[in-house]
């Protein structure tokens, strides 16, 4: 144990880290248990002083540039990181949404049109000369065939515009018969005196038909073979 | 005001590449300090948390904000001060916040007061009286703790201290003569393992 008025001077002369003179400096070689607590708090501060050294004076991992160079990168160009998907995921929507835009009007009005309007479809301009008829019927065929769709839409918007545009008579078909009218299209394609029947006139009530009369050439006959020889076999036989 | 018009643009790009080119500048000074003062930010923090891995995630979130304030510090050579205050104040609200999160951890599960979690590295670097001081050094006001640190730097005289600090010379020599007698107060019980070392 220090003498008790000189230990708070020991104390002082260990923190200050200064060596103790005046009266504690004789005091300390008089007093032998003075003497031990001042090298006891000596040493204390010396371990005090090399503990905080230690704390103070930890390797900084090597980890941690890099981390702050990647966090500095984010934190320079911040809006990048966030507008860039931004707007590619906003590019991609709207993409999507002018394609769903243009592709919809289409289908829609051509399902709408099938389902509820009856569709215009040109009939094949059948005339009495046959190569005429077939050009003709042709032609509307592959309207009938290929252009369907760009008469469904015309017929949505105005049919004055396709009657204009096309020269070909044309026919309101119902949905439910279209198929069954473009197969009648296509025998009338195959068999061109069909068609020229079906669009030749018709006659007219109160008309006198005048048909010409019905010629019969002169027939023929010739006896039959086996009958002659039959005959002249009976003959012979008669005789 | 049809020509303010069409030269405005103009002076937007201008004032762009100006920022830009500012900020380019920045960031090149900022690396150059970044090798030197990045350790220094990082000592200050594990002086405080006494753990790697937070001293290491507050130095990082330090530098970073040094580094978006760095434009606006007119007088650069104070850098360290400021890096420096800015570690120490993010460390001691991690310490606060990690220490709440103790508290309520212990009262929920109701175990016996636990040692401070250290990893591998943490145990081999010190022994029991690093781990008494440590403690003791947590226990320190906030003034006299930062400034015990940094006189244990390496490569910090007094002066440095208190420019880093703000205070006076005489200020700086008080709080350590007091930080230093208040730590030996708190570690005098543990005498015994100070013959160890």
């Amino acid at each position: 144990m220090p003498c008790e008025q000189y230990k708070n001077a020991l104390v002082e002369a260990a923190a200050g880290s200064t060596t103790p003179s005046g009266e504690l400096l004789a005091h300390l070689g008089e007093c032998a248990s003075c003497s031990a607590a001042f090298a006891q708090e000596q040493s204390l501060f010396a371990a005090v002083d090399s503990g905080l050294h230690a704390a103070a004076n930890t390797e900084a991992p090597p980890s941690l540039l890099p981390r702050v160079r990647v966090a500095l990168d984010e934190a320079t160009a911040p809006r990048l990181r966030w507008v860039q998907p931004l707007v590619l995921a906003s590019a991609g929507i709207a993409l999507v949404f002018v394609v769903f835009l243009l592709a919809r009007p289409h289908r829609s009005v051509q399902e709408e049109v099938a389902k509820q309007a009856p569709a215009i479809v040109p009939i094949p301009k059948v005339s009495a000369a046959k190569t005429n008829l077939e050009t003709t019927n042709s032609s509307g065929s592959t309207q009938v065939a290929a252009n369907h769709f760009s008469h469904f839409h015309a017929a949505r918007n105005s049919t004055n515009l396709y009657a204009a545009a096309s020269s070909n008579p044309e026919v309101l078909v119902p949905p439910d018969e279209r198929e069954a009218f473009a197969r009648l299209v296509a025998v009338l394609n195959r068999h061109s005196d069909v068609a020229a029947a079906l669009m030749a006139k018709a006659p007219q009530k109160g008309v006198l038909v005048t048909a010409d009369p019905l010629q019969i050439p002169d027939i023929e006959i010739k006896p039959l073979e086996g009958a002659e020889t039959e005959t002249s076999k009976g003959a012979s036989e008669k005789q | 005001m049809q020509e303010l018009v069409l030269n405005q643009p103009v002076s937007t790009a201008r004032s762009e590449l100006v920022r830009e080119a500012a900020q380019a500048d920045a960031r090149r000074e900022f690396e150059e300090r970044l090798a030197e003062c990045g350790p220094l930010a990082y000592r200050v923090a594990r002086g405080v948390l006494r753990n790697t891995a937070d001293a290491e995630d507050v130095a990082q979130e330090a530098l970073l904000r040094a580094y978006k304030g760095f434009e606006r510090l007119r007088d650069r050579s104070r850098f360290r001060g400021w890096l420096v205050r800015i570690s120490f104040r993010l460390a001691l609200d991690r310490l606060r916040s990690a220490k709440r999160r103790e508290q309520r951890d212990t009262l929920w599960s109701h175990p016996a007061h636990l040692p401070a979690p250290a990893n591998a590295e943490d145990i081999a670097a010190s022994n029991q009286f690093q781990s008494h001081l440590e403690r003791a050094l947590e226990e320190l006001p906030e003034k006299l703790r930062l400034v015990l640190l940094l006189s244990a730097m390496d490569g910090y005289t007094i002066e440095e201290i208190a420019a880093t600090v703000g205070v006076p010379i005489g200020t700086v020599k008080s709080r350590i003569f007091i930080a230093r007698k208040k730590l030996a107060e708190k570690l005098r019980c543990h005498a015994n393992s100070i013959k160890m070392r």
